[in-house]
């Protein structure tokens, strides 16, 4: 039983990292009509920028968190004018040229991480971050402080995105250019505008999740971006492609699989059962379990 | 307030509007009298500013805007209640009309209040999807979402499109109304007969140009229109 508990509470806070990976990227495939598939490069690369940070001022957490945040946001906002570039018509999403550009940008960035950081070597992040002591420990199976935090700061982030989307000037605006974004425009929605806040908060978004993610794995390496592209995608298209309540359902159910068949059976086949399992659903349900909502 | 001289807009080959000039004044309501493909909807998306021209100019009160992005031309008091209704489907109704007020916000519960006075039904139904509606409540929407941004003119496309007569009088009357509390309004009908008798004057479309314009009267007696638009 205590096995568990603690796998769901590891699976929870996974799965809210899922969610808000999913919510960036769905946030730019509706607002800014972009796939990003490197946006979980995106969000490693702050990590990294995180930890140098880190190295830099001897752990001093708010400078960390800051350069998270900062450096997601900013490369977001650089990449923009050039999916715009990409891009053959506004007010439609182009599939093939934005993809192929974000490919692009992932290779970069996991290319720089491997060369220019830390010699190419993983990197650790420190105990500060996820906490040393246990706080709960059931054979090889342990809950850190950091997931723990990791799961609140999650859920605090998710419901405060998801406020901002309906309770908000700029969620409307979101919201209508999702539904329509040619009607949009004629109600007076700048279309430029709003896909750039779209750009900056999916980067506020980005800068959270690499600091959950720091705290839940305590450790990134240059391939780790690439590993949750895959996954992400897979989520967003099991969800339904731009369908944002389904993301947070998929991704919750993804984080608890993982971490079910890491306590019962063997980490190392998490992945593989993972999508074994979303191959299944894709058959069965092509367009995702809750609808693509282009 | 809006004038409009020798404008042209072309898709591709295609010359939607050739050379066509055009004046709304204040405290007016004109319609546009055409029948589908006549370039009616290209008229009011051009001046809006989603088209940009090939030729002519587009003033709003006094100002040259053709070319000029749609949230600035909004922003100045222009706007258009699209043909279709043009209504976010799957948001509530408030959520609506907000939008009609992005670039307005400020006073949007002055606006609301107002908006809610003339139309009681979109306060009963505000916290509605308004994919529930029905199609003249839609249409009451797409006009509560225009006079949210406070528009001084308001361009509505074919308002009558796909709506039962007496709401079709409804919405008319809804417009003269306006029209008396201040609002100048161009509007664009195949419904001639009923656009006509509610409109101070009138411009026919053909094929991209105007070919006949004048006071409603003397169109409502024209015989070339009553023959082409009012089926006598």
């Amino acid at each position: 039983m205590e096995v568990f508990i603690a796998q769901i509470i590891n699976g929870l806070s996974l799965g809210s990292i899922y969610v808000l990976l999913v919510t960036g990227f769905n946030l730019l495939l509706l607002v800014a009509m972009i796939i990003h598939f490197a946006y979980p490069q995106v969000v490693v690369f702050s990590m990294y920028i995180t930890w140098l940070v880190l190295q830099l001022t001897g752990n001093n957490l708010f400078l960390g968190a800051l350069a998270a945040v900062a450096s997601s946001v900013l490369l977001n906002l650089a990449s923009a004018p050039l999916f715009q570039k990409v891009m053959k018509k506004r007010g439609e999403v182009d599939i093939n040229s934005t993809m192929v550009l974000s490919l692009g940008i992932g290779m970069i960035i996991t290319d720089v991480l491997s060369h220019s950081f830390n010699k190419g070597f993983p990197i650790a992040f420190p105990d500060q971050l996820s906490g040393k002591t246990a706080l709960l420990r059931v054979g090889l199976i342990s809950i850190l402080p950091g997931q723990v935090s990791s799961l609140v700061v999650g859920i605090i982030a998710v419901s405060g995105f998801f406020l901002l989307l309906y309770k908000t000037r700029a969620g409307r605006a979101f919201r209508a250019i999702a539904e329509d974004p040619s009607g949009a425009r004629l109600v007076g929605i700048p279309l430029f505008k709003t896909g750039i806040e779209s750009y900056a908060l999916s980067g506020l978004l980005g800068g959270i999740i690499a600091l959950l993610i720091a705290a839940l794995l305590g450790s990134a390496s240059p391939d780790l971006g690439e590993q949750v592209a895959h996954k992400v995608l897979a989520v967003s298209i099991i969800a339904g492609l731009g369908n944002l309540a389904g993301g947070l359902v998929v991704g919750l159910l993804l984080g608890i699989l993982e971490a079910i068949v890491q306590g019962y059976i063997s980490g190392s086949w998490s992945n593989g059962i993972a999508f074994v399992v979303m191959l299944v659903v894709i058959l069965a349900k092509p367009k995702g379990l809750f609808g693509i909502k282009l | 307030m809006l004038a409009i001289e020798g404008l042209s807009v072309s898709y591709g080959q295609i010359n939607a509007l050739k050379k066509v000039s055009l004046d709304v004044f204040g405290g007016e309501i004109v319609v546009l009298i055409g029948a589908n493909g006549a370039g009616k909807t290209t008229l009011l998306e051009t001046a809006l500013g989603i088209n940009t021209p090939l030729a002519g100019v587009i003033r709003f009160k006094d100002r040259a805007i053709g070319g000029v992005a749609v949230d600035r031309n909004v922003r100045a008091g222009l706007c258009l209640v699209p043909e279709g209704r043009g209504v976010f489907a799957s948001m509530n109704v408030l959520d609506n009309l907000l939008l009609g007020a992005h670039n307005n916000l400020k006073n949007a519960g002055k606006h609301l209040g107002r908006v809610y006075d003339w139309f009681p039904i979109l306060k009963k139904r505000k916290d509605q999807i308004a994919r529930t509606l029905s199609g003249g409540e839609r249409q009451m929407l797409a006009i509560g979402r225009a006079l949210m941004s406070s528009p001084e003119l308001i361009m509505v496309d074919e308002p009558s499109l796909g709506l039962a007569p007496i709401v079709v009088n409804d919405i008319f009357n809804i417009l003269r109304m306006l029209n008396k509390e201040g609002y100048t309004i161009l509007l664009s009908e195949q419904n001639a007969n009923k656009a006509l008798k509610t409109a101070h004057r009138g411009y026919v479309l053909e094929t991209g140009t105007v070919t006949l314009s004048g006071s409603a009267e003397q169109l409502l007696s024209d015989p070339g229109v009553r023959e082409a638009y009012l089926g006598a």
